[in-house]
């Protein structure tokens, strides 16, 4: 399927931004990913004949990086970080929680196509918020899990956010999207963190803490990305990185 | 304090100083660790670094200990530096190397009994030499990718035993351009493939096995043919083209089972096509003259070689008796060797007396040396090099490679231009430097032209693409009608290759000694049939059955160029030995033998029939061959006057 | 000592984010004094005498780095660092968030110094809001005249690119962020030759910290001795730190250097959370050795911090009470290391992947103590042989903590789940 006029127009004005077309091969890509939710094969071929590079060239730097999706997505992204800042205030809590209130593991998608999650063992630089997650590139900190269930309920009524010009549109409540802490604590919000000694999820990390709701009933039917894993306590190859197999070539075309 | 602190004056000779374990060895400015360990006997195992290729110091197996350096260094991107001191036999130097092997095993998996790569493994050999002993690594973890995915008709990915050493996907990147295999994903998880797993299109896939330093990439036509140490090798020169590459013809139970590539820097600079790779095991099933024959109107019969011979010898005699010496004609080939071609010109000039002689059907006119000046490698030192049409690389495919090192590694300004191309180019070229001009053999005239032009403002040499393995030989050593030895003048111009077999269909040549004609392209065939019915004697020397060869009233079986001793000569002139890999497929003795002994039977005496004491007679009587002798290039006066 | 506000000075200030506001606070004198009262090789001659030093991790002095340029090679190319991926590092983010148009300007200063005519910043992928605000705000620097042809009318030109990346950590390796804003994988490069002689595009190139360039407009109005003062004789200057872990105040404080860790903890972040005491804390981030309570009284100062046998990296402060098992810290910074390993070389590949299975085995307490012997080895086998420094600090935290902590990590092997997880839970029931 050809890519839209707008995404190849796109594509187009960014070939001229670099002092070299081939600078503009990520910015392409996103905006590939913006129109499909995706890199498909043929909008990496539009990338390639643009760039006046070789469709292989723009498929070995796509699959580098871990935020181009190899297959669609749901219709909301999480992205749930598990580095060592949230997880010392409770970011596994959380990681279980979204597990059992979306009902498919790490790295797969709900089976209404709304939701893709995953937990990430990358740093997202929001430290100073822990537990923090990304939706929708979005930042959301100081999760508790009552915080991650009014969030959820909030996106399930959402669309899938709509991309133009790479820029998306955000859509949760402008307040959710916190600014970096500044200088000091954070400036008091919505999304204040916990009061000084307050007891905030457990630190330990690697248990369900009783003080948590029990998972209620899965939201819906998974569907498993291939790679995940879901044996500990959180996706610990990382699937945004997990083999997605390659297609062997077809016996016909040789 | 009058301690010298000035570093150490740079030496005259533009060399540095390095020591390697105790021995020490001046060495060029700029060589590298690696390679300044070689030239001192001391083995430095690499994957990665590759001498065609640039440094990328991923494997870090060559890692050594560098005095004044903190840590390791990687000694395929180190250069050598004035006093330097390494050590490669250090215990950090052992252990870091086991650490390596043990880190390449660790997702390698244990298939090593069924691996094609077996006995010429390096991961085998390094392991054996320099590994862990044991795994510590539980096998249930490793990563598992696809295993024998068919990445072409030819080659075969086994993406888990890859230790990702790049050294596929720079040779697309470096060596041919095609950026065909890449590396995908990241991290433990990254492997190489085509996008989207397409398959491969590229004319030189079959280098990837040899440049692979492990089972991944495999050769699918010697797919499970033969262990390494099975096989017998023997060095030779491709014979497809005119390019000369050197190969190493490996062949077991009287089989060719491959062809690998060898190392000349000045010709192919190991890199060989799959046309030229896949025409080795090929020759396996071609159907071979295996007796000679007589042949008269009563019918056909096997005869011995020494009957074949005096029938031969008897028949043209005859032949030159009823119609006068200018009714014989001789035909050579572009795949004869340069022995061969000298015998049979001069049988053909002093012992028929004929000045129809040739090797090939297209006519020569003008021919000279200076079509032949340009050489392969001095293709890098252009500033510019004007291509006319596809042919060149279509006839020579490994030129391609060549070119495109002289362009990316060389800055060499490449144009290819349509082959006619008669407008001026002189704009377009750098004012200063050697500008090389590459044709076709069949694009002489508009070659010439060019040249012609160009040489009025530019020092311009000229490269020509013959045709076979040896017809610049053949050109070189005056198996022309129109050119003796050495492009000395004739007398008497003859008859040119097509016109000889036109003369015999119409019946003006009555007697053809041809040595090598299977090889014309099928769309002679109908007039190499007349030609057939119109000769009275045709004598026929040749390896493979064909028109003239079912139809020849002599018929005596050749040895394949696999087969036989003697030296071919190149495009650029370049004069290299073959040596025989296989036995010949007859009884009878090589083509020098039964030429030698024909012109005795002619009454010329004393013809040496061995290779080597032939190739001393030509040497002596062309002195560009005597200058060249094996491996150099044979340069005529004119070729270095122009 | 204690908190010194330079870069953070105006944070919190509404609209700072737009150049109106950015300028009622002093934005742009520092390009505009640039421009106007040196020239290019005097403002390196400034920056030399500020001392001061990279705020990425590695701490080289910038004037210096600046210095290796070799003269007229032309164009050369300015790279803001903004690949931010530290794990425990939050300040460019901060910077960006807070004072887009600072960032702006110091990048335009250096531009001016080393004569460039366009400058990128490259931003890691995640950073996506934080993109589009630098975005918006380079567009309005441009049409005010701050950003392309004959900035302010100096007749300096100089042209700012927003470069998003796309998820890899090692972007922030130069070498590497060069790779990909060329448009190629993201992976480290052979040096030499360094990118001060070729880099991008084969081009003489800088490639400075978003800490580091938001630095330079103060450097340029008050002056480089004014700068030096500050801070200790060696680390010149304010730094931001971003504290984050078991403590009451998490955040990014601006110091001056030389303050002592203590105070830092104390009084800023507010001590350690739920009245719990110390037990390790992180001075630079993921990549950094583990230090202990007893080293709280060390100051803010690259040097002493080094000698402690760790480094302030990128100014992360990580810091972990009584309860937390540093052999669950030190996994989840191994599968760091091995999620983002490029693949490049074999050590760092395979090595933390190896290192990934074997902290897993450990966290579960399934290893045994042979095994753990075998980590060690792998590490030493690792530390110093990878192509960049990746492979050789996934080593160092978890080597550090197994020296600091040995009985803690013995007592994982075969213990069949974790020790420490078991007794903090028995102390919080208590």
């Amino acid at each position: 399927m050809p890519l839209a006029s707008d995404t190849v127009r796109e594509i187009t004005a960014l070939r001229v931004r670099y002092p070299q077309p081939r600078s503009a091969i990520l910015p392409c890509l996103w905006a590939v990913q913006n129109e499909l939710g995706y890199l498909s094969a043929e909008g990496m071929e539009e990338v390639a004949a643009i760039l006046d590079l070789a469709p292989s060239e723009v498929q070995a730097v796509s699959t580098f990086y871990s935020m181009y999706f190899a297959q669609p997505a749901g219709d909301h992204q999480l992205l749930i970080c598990v580095n060592v800042s949230c997880a010392l205030r409770g970011a596994d809590a959380i990681v279980d929680h979204v597990q059992s209130r979306l009902g498919c593991p790490s790295g797969g998608t709900t089976g209404d196509g709304k939701f893709t999650w995953e937990s990430t063992i990358e740093c997202l630089g929001a430290c100073g918020g822990a537990p923090a997650m990304q939706v929708n590139h979005h930042f959301h900190e100081n999760l508790t899990p009552d915080r991650v269930d009014g969030l959820l309920e909030r996106l399930r009524a959402e669309p899938r956010p709509s991309h133009a010009n790479g820029q998306s549109v955000g859509h949760v409540a402008e307040a959710l999207t916190v600014k970096a802490p500044s200088s000091g604590p954070h400036p008091p919000s919505a999304e204040t963190p916990p009061a000084p000694n307050a007891e905030g999820p457990p630190a330990d990390t690697g248990v369900s803490d009783p003080a948590f709701p029990a998972p209620e009933l899965p939201l819906g039917e998974h569907t498993e990305m291939p790679g995940s894993r879901s044996k500990r306590s959180y996706t610990k190859r990382g699937s945004r990185s997990a083999p997605r197999k390659r297609p062997r070539p077809n016996a016909g075309d040789l | 304090m009058a301690a010298d602190t000035t570093p150490p004056a740079a030496p005259e000779d533009g060399l540095v100083g390095i020591t390697i374990d105790g021995r020490t060895a001046r060495v060029a400015k700029g060589t590298l660790v690696t390679d300044a360990s070689a030239i001192l006997g001391i083995h430095i195992p690499v994957y990665c670094a590759h001498p065609k290729m640039d440094p990328v110091a991923v494997c870090r197996m060559c890692l050594v200990h560098v005095e004044k350096m903190p840590k390791l260094q990687p000694a395929c991107a180190t250069p050598v530096s004035e006093g330097m001191v390494v050590s490669t036999e250090r215990a950090d130097v052992a252990k870091t190397r086991e650490g390596v092997l043990e880190f390449l095993l660790l997702n390698h998996p244990l298939d090593c009994p069924v691996c094609d790569r077996g006995g010429e493994c390096d991961l085998q050999d390094f392991a054996f030499r320099y590994g862990p002993q044991a795994s510590r690594f539980p096998i249930t973890e490793k990563v598992h990718f696809n295993k024998a995915v068919p990445l072409s008709d030819r080659i075969e990915l086994d993406q888990e035993r890859c230790i990702l050493c790049w050294r596929c996907t720079r040779y697309y990147d470096e060596i041919t351009g095609e950026k065909e295999l890449v590396l995908q994903e990241r991290g433990v998880h990254t492997l190489v493939n085509t996008f989207e797993g397409k398959p491969l299109t590229s004319a030189f896939q079959g280098n990837l096995p040899e440049i692979c330093p492990v089972g991944a990439l495999t050769n699918r036509k010697y797919r499970f043919k033969a262990r390494p140490w099975d096989l017998q090798r023997t060095k030779g020169v491709c014979p497809t083209c005119s390019y000369g590459c050197n190969i190493n013809i490996d062949s077991r139970d009287f089989e060719i089972k491959r062809f690998a590539s060898r190392d000349n820097p000045l010709v192919d600079d190991m890199w060989l096509c799959d046309r030229g790779r896949d025409s080795g095991p090929s020759w396996n099933n071609v159907e071979r003259i295996r007796r000679p024959v007589l042949r008269d109107a009563t019918g056909s019969r096997e005869v011995s070689v020494s009957e074949a011979v005096a029938a031969a010898a008897r028949s043209l005699r005859e032949v030159r008796e009823r119609h006068g010496p200018s009714s014989i004609a001789v035909l050579g080939s572009a795949e004869n060797t340069n022995e061969e071609i000298w015998l049979l010109q001069r049988l053909a000039r002093t012992a028929l007396e004929t000045p129809h002689l040739d090797h090939q059907l297209e006519a020569f006119p003008d021919i000279g040396p200076e079509e032949h000046a340009l050489g392969i490698a001095e293709i890098e030192q252009c500033a510019a090099v004007i291509v006319l049409g596809d042919e060149p690389e279509r006839e020579a495919p490994v030129l391609t490679l060549r070119l495109f090192k002289a362009q990316t590694k060389r800055g060499v300004a490449i144009r290819r231009v349509v082959a006619q191309a008669t407008r001026s180019l002189v704009g377009e070229l750098p004012a200063e430097g050697l500008i090389g001009l590459i044709a076709d053999e069949t694009n002489r005239e508009h070659a010439t032209a060019l040249a012609g032009e160009l040489s009025r403002s530019h020092q311009v040499r000229r490269m020509t693409v013959t045709r076979g393995v040896n017809g610049r030989g053949a050109k070189d050593l005056g198996m022309l009608p129109n050119s003796g030895p050495g492009y000395t003048a004739v007398d008497q111009a003859g008859k040119a290759g097509r016109h000889i077999l036109e003369a015999s269909a119409a019946g003006l040549i009555t007697g053809l000694v041809v040595m090598g004609g299977s090889v014309w392209s099928a769309s002679v065939t109908p007039l190499l049939e007349r030609v057939a019915a119109a000769l009275e004697v045709l004598v026929v020397i040749d390896t493979r059955p064909g028109p003239l060869s079912r139809a020849a009233t002599v018929l005596i079986p050749g040895h394949a160029i696999f087969e036989k001793g003697g030296t071919v000569t190149n495009m650029e002139g370049r004069v290299q030995r073959v040596r025989p890999a296989l036995p010949p497929a007859t009884q009878t003795p090589s083509e020098t033998r039964i030429l030698s002994a024909l012109a005795a039977e002619l009454g010329a005496a004393g013809w040496p029939g061995d290779h080597l004491l032939i190739n001393r007679e030509l040497v002596t009587a062309v002195p560009a061959y005597a200058r060249a002798g094996n491996g150099g290039r044979a340069l005529f006066e004119a070729a270095v006057r122009a | 000592m204690g908190e010194h506000k330079l870069l953070t000075e105006h944070f919190g200030t509404e609209g700072l984010q737009t150049l109106a506001v950015y300028e009622r606070v002093g934005g742009y004198q520092g390009l505009r004094e640039a421009l106007s009262r040196f020239t290019p090789e005097t403002l390196i001659d400034e920056v030399k005498a500020s001392g001061l030093r990279g705020r990425g991790g590695a701490g080289f002095p910038t004037g210096t780095k600046w210095g290796f340029l070799p003269k007229d090679v032309f164009p050369r190319y300015l790279c803001c660092n903004a690949d931010e991926s530290e794990p425990g590092c939050f300040k460019d983010r901060a910077l960006i968030d807070e004072n887009p148009h600072q960032l702006i300007e110091g990048l335009l200063i250096a531009a001016y110094a080393l004569q460039v005519n366009t400058a990128f910043i490259y931003i890691r992928g995640e950073y996506h809001d934080q993109r589009l605000l630098l975005e918006r705000c380079v567009e309005e620097a441009r049409a005010a005249g701050h950003i392309g042809a004959n900035v302010l009318g100096s007749g300096f030109s100089c042209d700012v690119i927003v470069h998003g990346g796309a998820g890899a950590y090692i972007c922030g390796e130069e070498t590497a962020l060069i790779d990909s804003l060329e448009g190629y994988r993201g992976q480290p490069r052979l040096k030499p030759p360094f990118p001060a002689l070729k880099g991008l595009y084969g081009k003489p190139t800088v490639v400075n910290n978003v800490e580091t360039l938001s630095n330079l407009p103060h450097i340029v109005q008050r002056g480089g001795a004014w700068f030096k003062q500050l801070g200790t004789e060696k680390s010149a200057g304010t730094r931001l730190f971003c504290c984050s872990g078991h403590i009451n105040r998490p955040g990014t404080y601006e110091i001056a250097m030389g303050t002592p860790i203590r105070e830092l903890l104390e009084e800023e972040c507010g001590g350690i959370w739920k009245d719990r005491s110390i037990k390790a804390f992180q001075p630079g981030g993921g990549s950094m050795q583990v230090l202990l309570p007893e080293h709280l009284d060390l100051p803010l100062d690259m040097d002493a911090v080094a000698q402690a046998g760790s480094s302030l990296g990128a100014g992360a402060m990580v810091f972990m009470d009584e309860t937390t098992c540093m052999v669950n810290v030190s996994m989840r910074l191994v599968d760091f290391y091995h999620h983002e390993s490029c693949g490049k070389c074999a050590p760092c590949r395979e090595g933390t992947y190896f290192e990934s299975d074997l902290m897993h085995r450990l966290e579960a307490g399934h290893l045994t103590l042979e095994e753990l012997h075998t980590l060690a080895d792998i590490c030493d086998n690792m530390n110093g042989k990878c192509f960049c420094p990746l492979g050789d600090t996934a080593t160092w935290f978890v080597m550090s903590a197994f020296k600091a902590f040995r009985d803690e990590f013995e007592a994982h092997c075969g213990a069949g789940a974790c020790p420490v997880r078991t007794a903090s839970a028995q102390l919080v029931t208590a």
